[in-house]
């Protein structure tokens, strides 16, 4: 089949493309043009073109600066952490909702799970204010009225900790379990039959068909979540930290704004926006190979 | 966060680099024709930055209102030149500026920031109009209205870079307590640290406000209104020389973390703390939120603040006084230092920096602009509204008619903020600015409120005058100030026992990041000026 033949029968296809691919050329390479900035001492009046070319000065700048460590430290603990604690609480919750056989109920749980994932981080940053304040959030006043002491949740840094990984779990792992449920229904059912035949009880029928038939999703997933984890969202640490915490609060995202949009030095925040972008990569292509390695799967 | 299309994570991870490039990408400069081509022949147009406070009445926006409307019909149609506001949101100022500035193309022909930091850095990299000349040409009366004293602080390295605002009052600060509390325990009013420190245990103690043990005898946050009282106090004398060197200046606010006594004020704040006598959550409130709340339902027993705050409409007293119709608060002057002086920083006569960025081509209509406020009465009128409608005339000075209705406030809305070239108003001498600055408050209020002004200006100290900027003042100002709230923080969270370790660990932190380098070039540049 020549290619204008094939082109002429598949065109539909290569039209609904071209959405895709103009945002991608448009919102993710173009601004690569900026990377430049890194190596130049930008000026803002003379633009990207104009500044002055000045080799890796930025990124020794950037390397000798000790709150850059700091950041870069949280940033791989607070991720880490959550990985830990995020990363099983969707699958487990998706197991959980499809182990369920009122619908109705199934899919009222779903829509209540899920909300939190719409609501923006500066309105959840209000409502953790509101609950955990240690004078007059309602947890500490129930506490204190119970005669219990009060909990600094948000002024002390591992009472902080837990309650940033909490709110993490709270916000993504309704909307988390789309995928896993996706793949479960992928799942024969004749299997679940068979092994129900067999006497197979739910626990063993979960750990021998569930967990196994979704295990290609719960390994990209992670993959995906390995790479990602030199990055981390900005909103999130910043409306959930505060000044007593920021030993643990301070990360890549956070710091890069106060380097960059607040004190305008735009030259040192787009060296730490590359470094998280080649070590990103590295650590993605390192978790796909030992993925591929250990267990066939792999994403690339 | 997870979405299919794994090999497209690849271009998401490098992607995170966008961070701070995307804004930029659009940059294409054309700063090729300046300013001197005065171009009065046809009609001009002028777009001016207004700040949003996102307090705008249903209807009405920050960039179009009754005083814009008066603007474009007083200065705009006269001079044909076509007048544009462009709103600016104002918690964003300085980040939303520098995207702006660093566009080029967007970016208004007036722009403003409280930031010196900022308006440095722009000069140093050559993004500003010199003024001078315009303002020999075109600006006589607000060259008048300004005075050399105020137009100095708008030089960089001795060019009219920017017009600073004229500021009518420099006094910032001064502290509160709760008279009935006082009078319910048989107190004296504090006049001293000491005397204002049992105060405070005694409230603590007795809890007069029967507040059911959440009193919070000292009201404290980690805004400046706030702590910035009570540490200047513990500032030691010093001479002329360390009080340059050691001084360093951060986000246009002197931060007094090397000179002599700030440990011991920390130290101080920490023993408050320790005690229960301040606010738990302190370090949480930046925005002074938690603590208006906590005035307006009863629960603090003192507190400083800036000197005109807690008077607004539906600000902390108005509160108050909703929830417990008997409180009074008496406005106080506890603070003592060393030398038996109740010293506190006041502002620096100037307010912000108004520039005109070298890419714009209306920098002649924009000092005409800044010259038609300073002239009749125009400011007058942005800042104070109508005679009869507003505001009655009482000796020169306009006095607020109470009670006006929805439509006569909403004519008022944005006054501050469009009156650009003065914060605050303005009269022949300092007497009748405070006496407007009074007036301009309720009845009820204005004896609470001269007595704060009278307080907010005593023993003042004034901020050091540079008249080379401090470059690692720009560079890291943003970074310092935050680690200085740091330092205050966690050295006031921490066991006494576990102060000076904290302290000092912070402290070497602050230094490290770039404090020691603003002593080093402060030290500089003071040997220079010998």
């Amino acid at each position: 089949m020549g290619y204008a033949r094939y082109f002429r029968r598949n065109w539909q296809m290569y039209a609904l493309l071209v959405l895709p691919i103009t945002f991608f050329i448009i919102f993710k390479y173009g601004p690569m043009y900026g990377v430049q900035i890194a190596f130049k001492d930008f000026n803002f009046f003379r633009g990207i073109g104009g500044s002055e070319w000045i080799g890796l000065d930025g990124f020794r700048e950037v390397f000798a600066n000790h709150d850059f460590y700091l950041t870069l430290r949280n940033t791989l603990m607070l991720n880490f952490l959550d990985l830990i604690v995020s990363f099983p609480a969707p699958l487990i919750l998706a197991i959980m909702l499809f182990e369920l056989k009122v619908v109705w109920f199934k899919k009222l749980s779903q829509t209540i799970l899920y909300i939190p994932h719409f609501i923006s981080w500066v309105i959840i940053g209000g409502i953790v204010y509101q609950l955990f304040g240690t004078q007059s959030g309602m947890i500490n006043n129930l506490l204190m009225s119970l005669g219990f002491d009060a909990v600094p949740f948000l002024s002390e840094k591992n009472y902080w900790l837990i309650t940033y990984l909490l709110t993490g779990v709270w916000q993504s792992a309704g909307w988390g379990t789309i995928l896993y449920l996706a793949a479960l229904t992928g799942i024969n059912k004749e299997l679940f039959e068979a092994a129900e035949v067999d006497g197979a009880g739910r626990l063993k029928r979960i750990l021998h068909i569930t967990i196994p038939g979704i295990k290609p999703t719960i390994v990209t997933l992670l993959i995906i979540n390995l790479g990602n984890m030199i990055s981390i969202g900005f909103e999130r640490p910043f409306v959930i930290g505060n000044l007593a915490v920021r030993e643990y609060s301070d990360v890549l995202s956070t710091f890069v704004y106060r380097i960059g949009l607040e004190s305008g030095q735009y030259t040192l925040a787009t060296v730490v926006g590359l470094f998280q972008a080649v070590v990103g990569l590295i650590f993605l292509l390192a978790a796909n190979y030992i993925s591929k390695k250990l267990t066939d799967e792999s994403i690339l | 966060m997870a979405n299919g299309h794994s090999k497209g994570k690849l271009a998401l991870g490098l992607s995170a680099v966008l961070a701070s490039s995307v804004l930029l990408s659009a940059c294409s400069q054309n700063n090729s024709t300046s300013a001197s081509d005065g171009g009065s022949e046809q009609a001009g147009s002028l777009k001016i930055e207004v700040f949003d406070r996102g307090n705008a009445p249903a209807g009405l926006t920050a960039s179009d209102n009754f005083l814009t409307d008066y603007v474009k019909e007083s200065f705009g149609q006269p001079n044909n030149i076509d007048v544009e506001f462009v709103p600016i949101p104002r918690s964003e100022e300085v980040t939303k500026l520098n995207v702006l500035m660093a566009s080029g193309t967007d970016v208004p022909d007036i722009v403003f920031t409280y930031d010196s930091g900022t308006f440095n850095k722009y000069a140093e990299q050559g993004g500003l109009t010199d003024l001078t000349p315009l303002l020999d040409e075109y600006g006589p009366n607000l060259k008048a209205f300004l005075g050399e004293d105020t137009l100095k602080y708008g030089q960089y390295e001795g060019v009219q870079y920017s017009i600073p605002a004229k500021r009518s009052t420099v006094g910032k600060y001064a502290s509160f307590v709760r008279q009935d509390w006082l009078d319910k325990l048989g107190l004296p009013v504090p006049t001293t640290t000491e005397e204002l420190y049992n105060t405070l245990v005694a409230f603590k103690e007795k809890d007069p406000g029967e507040t059911g043990g959440k009193v919070i005898p000292l009201g404290m946050t980690i805004a400046p209104g706030q702590y910035e009282s009570l540490i200047w106090s513990f500032i030691q004398p010093v001479t002329e020389q360390e009080r340059f060197e050691l001084t360093q200046t951060l986000s246009s606010r002197d931060y007094p973390v090397l000179l002599p006594g700030f440990k011991d004020a920390v130290q101080y704040l920490n023993k408050l703390y320790n005690e229960g006598l301040i606010s738990k959550d302190f370090a949480l409130d930046e925005n002074k939120e938690t603590l208006t709340q906590n005035i307006g339902s009863g629960l603090v027993g003192a507190f400083s603040e800036d000197n005109d705050n807690i008077f607004y409409p539906e600000g902390a007293y108005d509160l108050l006084l909703q929830n417990h119709p008997d409180a009074v608060l008496t406005a106080i002057d506890p603070y003592t230092n060393s030398e038996g002086k109740h010293a506190k920083p006041v502002a620096a006569p100037n307010g912000m920096y108004i520039m005109v960025p070298k890419s714009s081509e209306h920098a002649v209509e924009a000092i005409k602009y800044l010259d038609w406020m300073a002239s009749e009465d125009h400011l007058m009128y942005i800042q104070n509204g109508i005679e009869g409608e507003h505001y009655t005339l009482e000796d020169g000075v306009p006095v607020a008619i109470p009670n006006l209705s929805a439509e006569s406030t909403n004519k008022l809305m944005g006054g501050g903020d469009i009156g650009i070239i003065a914060n605050g108003r303005i009269f022949e001498s300092q007497e009748k600015n405070n006496e407007a600055f009074v007036k301009s408050f309720k009845p009820d209020y204005q004896d609470i409120i001269a007595k704060s002004l009278d307080i907010s200006n005593t023993d003042a100290i004034e901020p050091v005058y540079t008249s080379r900027p401090i470059e690692a003042e720009s560079k890291y100002g943003t970074t310092l100030s935050e680690k200085a709230k740091q330092l205050i923080v966690k050295s006031a969270m921490v066991s006494p026992a576990e102060f000076d370790a904290t302290y000092e660990s912070m402290l070497k932190d602050y230094m490290g990041s770039g404090g020691q380098a603003i002593l080093d070039e402060r030290k500089a540049a003071y040997s220079e000026q010998q």
